[in-house]
């Protein structure tokens, strides 16, 4: 199992985005796609690496059937739409391999490496930490409100909203609170430099990759691709 | 029971604060993100960041009166943004949500966020954060029709099947988004007044 | 020589007219162990966080007099200078994790202090061994039992090796099973010489760790005895103070007594037959024998955390099916979600079961007759405040409110999630007498629960669902 250090992955993402902003051609797309693939495979998470790699060929496939469309309607919408999510492709498989092969230690070290506020830091761990939360306190509140025959309807919007989102939102006052007094006494207040013990650094790997997936984009835009 | 409120600096439970509330936020956007896709089908992404306004006023409200203090908004729309990010959207929602947390947190900082009109306002400001993943539409569409007129696409076509997808289309995903963010927010400054204060929360 | 000494000290929440302690002075050798009991809203939470610097530094108020904790002077010292000396355990499992994997929790305290990478590890490592956590390590906090988080919570407060622990009803939400793992974790920790402070309700576990109790009532130290003079109290003698037994053993054997008797009259109101239930049937599921439930009974239904007692709730109430076996309601067969018309939930968080912004409304939800209800509400004692919001009552208040919504929806089968977890005597109690009324009510009411005191005392007859997924019924 390999894995990249996740600033590379953050680079992955950024490239992603260059892809569209620079219209890049459908050869380069596939060259970089299969580039965005072969860490994926390689950090184990190979079910979802393939789904991708399935979704993306697939996609490929219909919008090459379907050049010679002519003027049939239909096929043509399909066509366009497989090329529409073909495009978005590239960024979901790059965002996907960053969540998924990242734990959320290597990412607090990373960003600290990258010398963000610890003050970001803490709230970007408190969402992580805190979203589980959110999706147990919806399905208990569902079940709290089968119980007084209520659900959430169409016909009464706002009255569904305030059913659910009222004690949500008291939950979660409730757990910042708790959560601060925790953290507070383990130190998180603390001054000086805070440090990681999962400590991230770029290998000669992390370095040859960057360079080799910018290559295809730096072709295209030379005109060689 | 309330915390120490040194001075108007951001302390570590209000970083705490903002995360939650931020979590809560993102995850009705989500959820919204998924309902209008079954409500409105195609039309859906034009709507999403309405949607989403609509439903998340009260966490927005709660958190202005949670933590009054110049910053809490802004760090909320750069996590906001980061995570937008990292789930593969559109670079650009990074930008946009940034933009516009100093734009709401501004305004709400000129009312020293007691203002009701003004923090309803900035909620307003804010909400525009959310065309971030929508934006590619608009931006995204010559890149999009470049790649079908390699496909060997008929320019034609091609032209008259994106009349739908225009800066009128935008207009109206704008109109939109201002009408719930009113609704959405009025709601949530009413939830606060039925609920929060009630409680003995805020 | 004292580590801790408070010298006549007060102390009132801000927004709060009542003080919370009262001229509190007390001296606390190294290495002592003591309880702080009485009943909740006694001040021995707050007398805690002046230990740790949560009060006056978070929990803002009127402070006087002195307190000295290791030379740390409360209301002077910062949060952040009491972290090397004081360590902290709370009471809520799911709310004092920091971070989303144990290893990454323990790893906290020593991040925040800026040590480097291979002190972590090396402190990490050391912690493990001594608690012997290799198989809690690299998990995800979600995936734990309650009991597993709050040893990781304990193992997490003694990384940076302080000499005070304070823990704050660190057991309110465990097992018998899990009470005794943290209790051989606490015990090492005071061999190895630490001052220990433990605000608790639960006194049986603490038998041979405390070398003094402390009773607390309204804001003052009412007595304090040492061990050896505490632990020759009768029962009924710590019932006059307010405290919980210290002794389990008597309570056991009415426990076993219960189970296995016969004696329940009345009519079946549901019968169970060989249910198989869980989420679906890749994750866990359990194996139940045959039961019945009747009406006007109280049944406990008690077995370790993780053996489906939560599930089998959920399924009575109809909010998940069963995957095989049926239920029968009265003679009746029915299908899964018909159960939500006839069974209902309070649940061991009552605050996800709170909509309105009334008490009264509340109440009203689902039922609009108004006199019924002014009858329950006064029947709980809730009458005083049924314009009050839900949300701005005390805990036992708030599950009142849930009773009383129960009582209003005229379902026949109510059943509790831990009704007691973290409740002292006088308030159990409560919840005894409650259970009581609704039993002659006609109702059937089904209590999960781990507390012995009240199972012992209050059910008429006991269901164990044990390791082997398999429902010793009645």
């Amino acid at each position: 199992m390999i894995c990249l250090d996740p600033r590379v992955k953050l680079y992955l993402l950024l490239e992603a985005n260059l892809l569209l902003f620079f219209h890049v051609n459908t050869v380069t797309e596939v060259i970089i796609v299969v580039l965005f693939l072969l860490p994926f495979f390689l950090s184990g998470k190979t079910k979802s690496a393939l789904r991708f790699t399935i979704i993306y060929m697939l996609l490929l496939i219909i919008g090459m059937m379907t050049d010679s469309a002519g003027t049939n309607t239909l096929l043509n919408f399909v066509a366009m739409a497989a090329v529409g999510i073909r495009m978005i492709l590239p960024c979901l498989i790059a965002g996907a391999y960053a969540f998924s092969t990242t734990t959320p230690s290597e990412l607090f070290c990373a960003l600290r490496k990258c010398h963000i506020p610890e003050g970001i830091i803490i709230t970007c761990a408190v969402v992580i930490r805190f979203f589980p939360t959110v999706m147990e306190d919806y399905r208990q509140i569902r079940d709290g409100m089968a119980m007084r025959n209520i659900y959430i309807g169409m016909f009464h919007p706002l009255q569904s909203l305030e059913y659910v989102i009222i004690p949500l939102l008291m939950n979660g006052s409730t757990v910042a609170r708790d959560l601060s007094v925790a953290a507070l006494t383990k130190g998180i207040g603390l001054s000086g430099r805070h440090t990681s013990m999962v400590q991230i650094k770029m290998q000669i790997y992390d370095w040859i990759y960057m360079i080799i997936s910018t290559i295809p984009l730096i072709m295209f835009k030379g005109g060689f691709l | 029971m309330k915390k120490m409120n040194n001075a108007n600096r951001l302390d570590v439970p209000d970083f705490i604060s903002i995360g939650i509330y931020t979590a809560i936020y993102f995850v009705l956007v989500t959820i919204a993100t998924f309902s209008s896709g079954i409500l409105f089908a195609g039309f859906a992404y034009v709507l999403l960041p309405a949607l989403a306004t609509l439903i998340s006023g009260c966490v927005y409200m709660l958190m202005v009166a949670k933590v009054p203090k110049f910053g809490a908004i802004t760090i909320m729309g750069i996590v906001m943004g980061l995570f937008f990010f990292a789930s593969g959207h559109f670079i650009l929602s990074f930008g946009a949500n940034i933009v516009c947390g100093v734009l709401a947190d501004i305004i709400c900082k000129i009312g020293k966020y007691k203002n009701k009109m003004l923090i309803l306002l900035s909620y307003i400001v804010f909400s525009f954060g959310l065309t971030g993943p929508v934006l590619p539409m608009w931006f995204m569409k010559d890149a999009y029709v470049a790649n079908l007129i390699e496909r060997g696409k008929d320019a034609a076509y091609i032209d008259a099947m994106f009349a739908s997808i225009n800066m009128g289309t935008f207009g109206i995903c704008c109109i939109a988004i201002l009408i719930c963010a009113i609704i959405g927010g009025i709601f949530g400054q009413r939830m606060m007044k039925k609920h929060f204060q009630k409680a003995g929360i805020i | 020589m004292n580590i801790i000494s408070s010298k006549n000290i007060s102390f009132s929440y801000m927004n709060s007219e009542q003080a919370s302690l009262k001229e509190i002075t007390i001296g606390i050798e190294e290495g002592e162990c003591i309880v702080l009991c009485g009943r909740s809203g006694s001040g021995k939470t707050t007398f805690s966080r002046l230990l740790n610097g949560l009060c006056p530094m978070f929990f803002t108020g009127k402070l006087s007099g002195e307190c000295d904790t290791s030379g740390l002077q409360a209301g002077n010292a910062t949060i952040e200078e009491y972290v090397l000396y004081v360590g902290s355990v709370f009471q809520n499992p799911k709310t004092q994790y920091f971070n989303t994997d144990t290893t990454a929790e323990l790893a906290f305290p020593c991040e925040n202090c800026g040590f480097p990478s291979d002190e972590i590890k090396k402190r990490v490592n050391e912690c493990v061994q001594r608690f012997q956590l290799d198989g809690l390590m690299n998990r995800n906090i979600f995936k734990l039992s309650g009991g597993e988080k709050q040893r990781v919570a304990f193992a997490a407060s003694t990384m940076l090796d302080p000499k005070i622990l304070v823990l704050d009803e660190p057991t309110s939400n465990l097992d018998a099973s899990a009470i005794s793992k943290l209790r051989r974790m606490i015990l090492e920790m005071k061999q190895s010489g630490k001052t220990i402070i433990i605000a608790e309700h639960r006194l049986a576990w603490l038998n041979d760790i405390a070398d003094r109790y402390v009773l607390f009532e309204s804001g003052e130290i009412k007595q304090e005895w040492s061990a050896k003079e505490f632990l020759q109290f009768s029962q009924s003698e710590l019932y006059e103070v307010g405290l919980r037994a210290t002794r389990l053993d008597i309570l056991k054997e009415i426990i076993e007594n219960k189970l296995n008797s016969q004696a329940v009259s009345g009519n079946v109101l549901l019968k169970a037959s060989n249910l198989v239930i869980g989420y679906d049937k890749k994750t866990e599921v359990y194996k139940l024998n045959t039961f019945c439930l009747y009406n006007g009974t109280v049944v406990g239904l008690v077995g370790h955390n993780g053996v489906g007692k939560s599930t089998l709730a959920k399924t009575l109430c109809g909010l998940i099916k069963p995957l095989s076996g049926s239920i029968q309601w009265k003679g009746q067969m029915v299908k899964g979600k018909q159960l939500t018309d006839h069974a209902f939930l309070v649940m061991q968080d009552v605050n996800y079961q709170l909509f309105s912004d009334s008490v009264r409304d509340e109440a009203l939800l689902g039922n609009s007759n108004h006199e019924q209800c002014n009858q329950v509400l006064k029947m709980l004692g809730l009458s005083e405040v049924s314009e009050r919001h839900p949300m701005s009552l005390s805990g036992g208040q708030k599950q009142r409110v849930a009773i009383a919504s129960a009582i209003l929806s005229n379902k026949e089968l109510i059943v509790l999630d831990e009704p007691t977890s973290g409740l002292d005597h006088y308030h159990m109690t409560q919840v005894g007498n409650l259970l009581q009324m609704l039993k002659k009510q006609g109702k059937c009411v089904l209590v999960i629960t781990h507390d012995e005191e009240l199972t012992a005392q209050w059910c008429d007859y006991i269901i164990r669902l044990d390791g082997g997924n398999y429902g010793t019924g009645y």
